[in-house]
C-alpha cells in the first residue's frame, strides 16, 4: 500500500503520487465504496458501539488497578467506568436494524395452538429467532465482504503500482480451500461474539446474571390463561437434568413458549446458546488480549535478538528457554489460584488475570516461531546498508525488518490463538479463571460433565463441538495465510508443537 | 561423512561440543527458572503461610509456620521478617541442593519426595502408555498417508489429525468415558467386563505387576486415558510424519537408490522411513510438554492418582512449597528432555555440529 500512510499531500514531495490526491483525482469509486460502508456501518451502528465500549470499559477497569498499584493510590476511575456504563447503555438504546427488537422472538401464544404474538410477524419464535441469526450472519459476512471490496476499489483505482507480490498472495489465498474455511470459521465465531447480545434467543443479562428481576410472559395450558412469571422460576422448570430428570434438548421449546437452538444447561436452567454466545466474547477478550501481550513480547524479542545477534540473542534464548520450561497449564492453574479473590482477578469476572496470564507465558512459543524470519531478514543486505549509513536501530527494526515479519506473526498468531482458546477452557473446566456468572465454554463442559450418556447429552457436547471447530478454524485459517505468505516453506517443523501452545489443554 | 579418520574425528568433536554447549546453556535456564518458580510462589498474591493455616486454622501457628519456611525468623524472643533477598537466596539453595522439604497441606508432616513417590508411578505409567499410543498410531498412519498423497485415505487421516488435535484432551476424556462406560448398551461389548474386569474411571493398581492378569489389568485400565492425553501429540506426529516422507521420497538418494534398481520395498524401508524419522525425534520429545499440562485435566477425568492432579491439588488448597518443588522437578525434567533430544538429535543427524 504504498502511500496509503502519508497523512498530508502537501508534504509530500509530488502530491501525484500521494493517495488523497489520486482519490481527489478520481473521487467516484471511492465515493460509492464509502456510502455503502456507511449505510452497513449506521444500522448496526449501535450494537457496534456498545460492544466496542463494554471493551474499552474492561480495558480501563485494568489499567487503573495496574496504575493504582504502582503508584500505591487508588485512581478514581469510577466516575469514568459509570460514564463508559452509560454510554454503552444509550448505544445500546440506538435502534438497530438486526436487534431483537425490530425482530423480536420472544412471544406466547394467545390460546391453546393458537398464534403467537409478540413475535416478528407473528411467526413461531424459532423461526423468527433463525431469521434473525441468519441475518446477523449475513451481514457479518457482507461487511468482512465490503471491507476486502474496499481494498479491491483501492487496488483497482488508486494504487500507484500495478502489481505488487501482495497481489499473488491474495490469489494464493483465493485458490486455498482449508485456508477459506477456516476464514468463514473464525468471521462465524467473530460475528457471535460481536453480536452476542442481539444474536442469541435472550439476552446474558435477563437470562444468565439476573434472571430472577425479568419476568417472562406464557400461555399457561393448565389455566388457559396467558400468565406471567420470573424468568428464573421458569429456566428451573426447564432445566436439562439428564435420565429421568426434565430435559429441554436442541431445537425444541420449554413449557413457556422459549425457543432453545441449543437447548439448556442442568439446574438452573440457562439457555445455552445464549449462554455460549456471551462465552464466545470472552474467549475472544483473553484470546486477543493474551495474543496481543505475547506477540508484543515476541516480536521486541525477535527483533532485537536478530538484530544484534551475539550476547544479546544468547540472553534472549535463555530468557525465553526459562519461561517455556515451567509448564504453561501448570503456571497457568497457579496464578489463577493465587490470584482467587485478589482485586484484579474481579476485572471481566478473572478473565483478565487469565489474559495477562497467558500472554506473559506463552511469548516464547510465539518468538521461536518467528525466529527464524527474523534472523533471515537481519542477515539481507539492506540492513547492512541501514546501519552503515546510521540509521537508528529503532527505525531500522521498525520499517525494515517488521514488515518482513508481520506475516508469519499472523501465521502463529493464528494457530496459537486456538491454543489460548483451550486453555481458557481448560481453567474453567477446573473451575478456576473465569468465574460465574461470566460465561466460559469450558464451564458448560464442566456442568454437562455428568449428563453425556443421557438424554442432557448436548450440555458437554456442544460447546466440545464449538472448541473443536473454532480451533480448527484458526489453525485452518493460519495454514492458508502461511502458505499464501510462501508456497515454498515446508508446511511442518518443530515449531507446529509450540503454535498448538505448548500443552494439551 | 568423510572417509579420513582425522577428519572424521574432528566433526565428531565439533558434534559434541554441539552438545556440550547446550549442557551449559542449561545451567542459566534451570536457574532462571527456578528464580520465576520463586516469583510465582512468594511474591504473588497469595501468603504462604495464611494458605498453609488456612481460615480456619490456628492463626497462633503463624510465626511457626513461618519460620519453618523460612519467611521469618526468631531474634530475641520477637519474629522478624527475613530481607527477601535472604529468603531468595535460601529457596534456591534448597532447591539446588534438592533439599524440597515437607508437603503442608496435602498431606502434612510429609516430604515432598514420599508425596511424589507414592503419585509419580501412576502419571509415569500413562505418560509411557500414552506415548506409545501416539508413536504406535500416529507415526504409522503419517507413514502411510505420506507414501499415498492426495488418495481419499490420504484426506481422510489428515483431516482426522488436524482436527483430533484441535479437540479439547478435558473434552475428548469426558466423551471417551462416557462411550466406554456406555459401551455394553451401544456396541454390545461392556469394556469394563471386557478381558479383565476394570472400571473406566479409576487409578490402575500397579502392584504385582510380574502376575499377567494384573498386568493386563493395570495396561488395560490407563489406555482410555492415555489415548486421550496421547491424542494432540498423535494428531502433530501424524502430520510431521507425512510431511517427512512426502520430502524424502523426492530427495536424490532416493532418487539414485531407484535407479540403480533397488526394490521399492526396500527404499522405502532403508532410505525413506528412516530419514524421515530425523524431523520426528523433537516432536516425540516435544510430546512431553503436551504429557504434563494435559496430565492435569487427563487426571482429573479419569480419577488417576497422579502428579497432575496432585499439583491441581496442591495449588488449588495453597500447598505452596509443595507446587515450588513440583515446578522445579517440571523444569530440571523438561531441560533434560531438552538435552536428550539434542544428544539423540547429534547421533542419528550427521548434518548437527556442521551449521556454524
Amino acid at each position: 500500500m504504498t502511500g496509503a500512510h502519508d497523512p498530508d499531500p502537501d508534504l509530500d514531495p509530488n502530491p501525484d503520487t500521494s493517495l488523497t490526491a489520486r482519490v481527489r483525482r478520481d473521487p467516484g469509486p471511492a465515493a460509492r465504496w464509502g456510502a455503502v460502508m456507511a449505510v452497513l456501518v449506521a444500522v448496526e451502528a449501535g450494537a457496534l458501539a456498545a460492544a466496542l465500549l463494554s471493551v474499552v470499559a474492561s480495558v480501563v477497569a485494568a489499567l487503573a488497578w495496574l496504575v493504582g498499584g504502582a503508584t500505591g493510590a487508588g485512581v478514581p476511575v469510577e466516575g469514568v467506568l459509570a460514564a463508559l456504563d452509560g454510554a454503552r447503555a444509550a448505544a445500546e438504546a440506538v435502534p438497530t436494524l438486526l436487534s431483537r427488537e425490530t425482530i423480536p422472538n420472544q412471544g406466547h401464544r394467545t390460546a391453546a395452538g393458537g398464534p403467537w404474538t409478540g413475535t416478528f410477524l407473528g411467526l413461531e419464535p424459532a423461526h423468527a429467532w433463525a431469521l434473525r441469526a441468519a441475518l446477523i450472519y449475513a451481514y457479518a459476512f457482507l461487511i468482512g465482504y465490503w471491507l476486502f471490496r474496499g481494498y479491491l476499489v483501492f487496488r483497482r483505482h488508486y494504487r500507484a503500482a500495478e502489481w505488487t507480490p501482495r497481489d499473488d498472495r491474495l490469489d494464493r489465498f483465493r485458490d486455498h480451500g482449508w485456508g477459506r474455511f477456516g476464514l468463514v470459521v473464525v468471521v462465524l465465531f467473530l460475528a457471535t461474539a460481536a453480536f452476542a447480545p442481539a444474536l442469541a434467543p435472550t439476552t446474558p443479562e435477563r437470562n444468565l446474571v439476573a434472571p430472577c428481576q425479568h419476568q417472562v410472559t406464557y400461555y399457561d395450558e393448565a389455566a388457559g390463561s396467558v400468565a406471567s412469571t420470573p424468568v428464573c422460576t421458569a429456566n428451573l422448570e426447564s432445566a436439562s437434568n439428564g435420565a429421568g430428570g426434565p430435559n429441554v434438548g436442541p431445537l425444541s421449546y420449554d413449557d413457556y413458549g422459549r425457543f432453545h437452538p441449543f437447548g439448556t444447561l442442568p439446574t438452573p436452567g440457562k439457555d445455552l446458546f445464549t449462554f455460549l454466545a456471551a462465552g464466545a466474547r470472552v474467549s475472544l477478550f483473553v484470546g486477543l488480549l493474551a495474543m496481543g501481550i505475547a506477540g508484543t513480547l515476541a516480536v521486541a524479542f525477535a527483533l532485537v535478538s536478530a538484530y544484534y545477534r551475539g550476547p544479546v540473542d544468547l540472553a534472549a534464548v535463555v530468557a525465553g528457554d526459562s519461561v517455556m520450561t515451567l509448564p504453561s497449564l501448570l503456571v497457568l492453574i497457579l496464578v489463577a489460584a493465587t490470584f482467587e479473590g485478589h482485586p484484579l482477578a474481579e476485572v471481566y469476572s478473572g478473565a483478565l488475570v487469565v489474559a495477562l496470564a497467558l500472554g506473559v507465558t506463552r511469548w516464547p512459543f510465539l518468538w521461536r516461531a518467528i525466529r527464524g524470519p527474523s534472523l533471515g531478514v537481519a542477515g539481507r543486505t539492506w540492513i547492512d546498508a541501514a546501519r552503515s549509513f546510521g540509521q537508528h536501530p529503532a527505525t531500522t527494526m521498525r520499517r525494515h525488518m517488521l514488515p518482513a515479519i508481520a506475516g508469519y506473526l499472523l501465521v502463529y498468531g493464528s494457530m496459537m490463538l486456538g491454543g489460548v482458546l483451550v486453555a481458557t477452557a481448560a481453567l474453567s473446566f477446573l473451575n478456576l479463571g473465569v468465574q460465574p456468572p461470566t460465561p466460559e465454554w469450558g464451564r458448560a463442559i464442566s456442568l454437562g460433565e455428568p449428563y453425556v450418556a443421557t438424554q442432557s447429552w448436548h450440555v458437554a457436547t456442544i460447546p466440545g463441538v464449538l472448541i473443536t471447530l473454532v480451533v480448527t478454524g484458526f489453525n485452518a485459517l493460519g495454514d492458508g495465510v502461511r502458505d499464501a505468505l510462501d508456497p515454498h516453506t515446508a508446511a511442518e517443523s518443530g515449531v507446529a508443537v509450540a503454535a498448538t501452545g505448548g500443552d494439551g489443554g | 561423512m568423510s572417509a579420513d579418520p582425522s577428519e572424521r574425528r574432528a566433526v565428531i568433536s565439533s558434534r559434541w561440543s554441539y552438545v556440550l554447549r547446550r549442557l551449559v546453556l542449561a545451567v542459566p535456564v534451570v536457574v532462571l527458572a527456578a528464580s520465576l518458580t520463586f516469583v510465582a510462589v512468594r511474591l504473588g498474591p497469595t501468603d504462604p503461610v495464611g494458605a498453609i493455616i488456612g481460615p480456619t486454622g490456628d492463626p497462633g501457628r503463624y510465626h511457626e509456620v513461618a519460620v519453618q519456611l523460612g519467611i521469618e525468623r526468631r531474634v530475641d524472643g520477637r519474629y522478624v521478617a527475613v530481607p527477601l533477598w535472604e529468603q531468595y537466596v535460601e529457596f534456591m539453595t534448597d532447591l539446588f541442593t534438592l533439599q524440597l522439604g515437607q508437603s503442608w497441606v496435602i498431606s502434612p508432616e510429609t516430604s515432598v519426595y514420599a508425596v511424589i513417590a507414592s503419585r509419580a508411578p501412576q502419571t509415569l505409567w500413562l505418560a509411557f502408555w500414552s506415548a506409545l499410543v501416539a508413536v504406535g498410531i500416529g507415526v504409522p498412519l503419517g507413514f502411510y498417508a505420506g507414501l499415498h498423497p492426495n488418495t481419499p485415505a490420504d484426506y481422510v487421516a489428515s483431516v482426522g489429525g488436524i482436527v483430533w488435535r484441535a479437540m479439547p484432551n478435558f473434552w475428548l476424556a469426558i466423551v471417551v468415558v462416557t462411550l466406554l462406560s456406555q459401551s455394553g448398551r451401544l456396541v454390545g461389548i461392556d469394556w469394563a467386563a471386557l478381558l479383565v474386569p476394570t472400571d473406566v474411571v479409576t487409578s490402575p493398581s500397579l502392584t504385582h505387576l510380574h502376575r499377567p492378569e494384573r498386568l493386563a489389568a493395570a495396561i488395560k485400565g490407563i489406555l482410555p486415558a492415555a489415548l486421550v492425553l496421547g491424542s494432540a501429540s498423535m494428531g502433530n506426529e501424524m502430520r510431521i510424519a507425512r510431511t517427512a516422507v512426502l520430502e524424502t521420497r523426492t530427495e536424490r538418494y532416493v532418487e539414485a537408490a531407484r535407479a540403480k534398481g533397488v526394490p521399492r520395498e526396500l527404499v522405502v524401508w532403508k532410505h525413506v522411513f528412516r530419514n524421515a524419522l530425523v524431523p520426528l525425534v523433537p516432536v516425540v520429545t516435544g510430546e512431553f510438554f503436551l504429557l504434563v499440562g494435559g496430565a492435569v485435566l487427563v487426571e482429573t477425568v479419569f480419577a488417576i492418582n497422579g502428579i497432575g492432579r496432585l499439583f491441581f491439588e496442591a495449588a488449588v488448597q495453597g500447598d505452596l512449597p509443595l507446587v515450588g518443588s513440583l515446578l522445579f522437578l517440571f523444569a530440571l525434567l523438561t531441560i533434560g528432555v531438552n538435552i536428550l533430544q539434542d544428544v539423540l538429535y547429534t547421533l542419528i543427524d550427521p548434518r548437527v555440529g556442521y551449521e556454524r
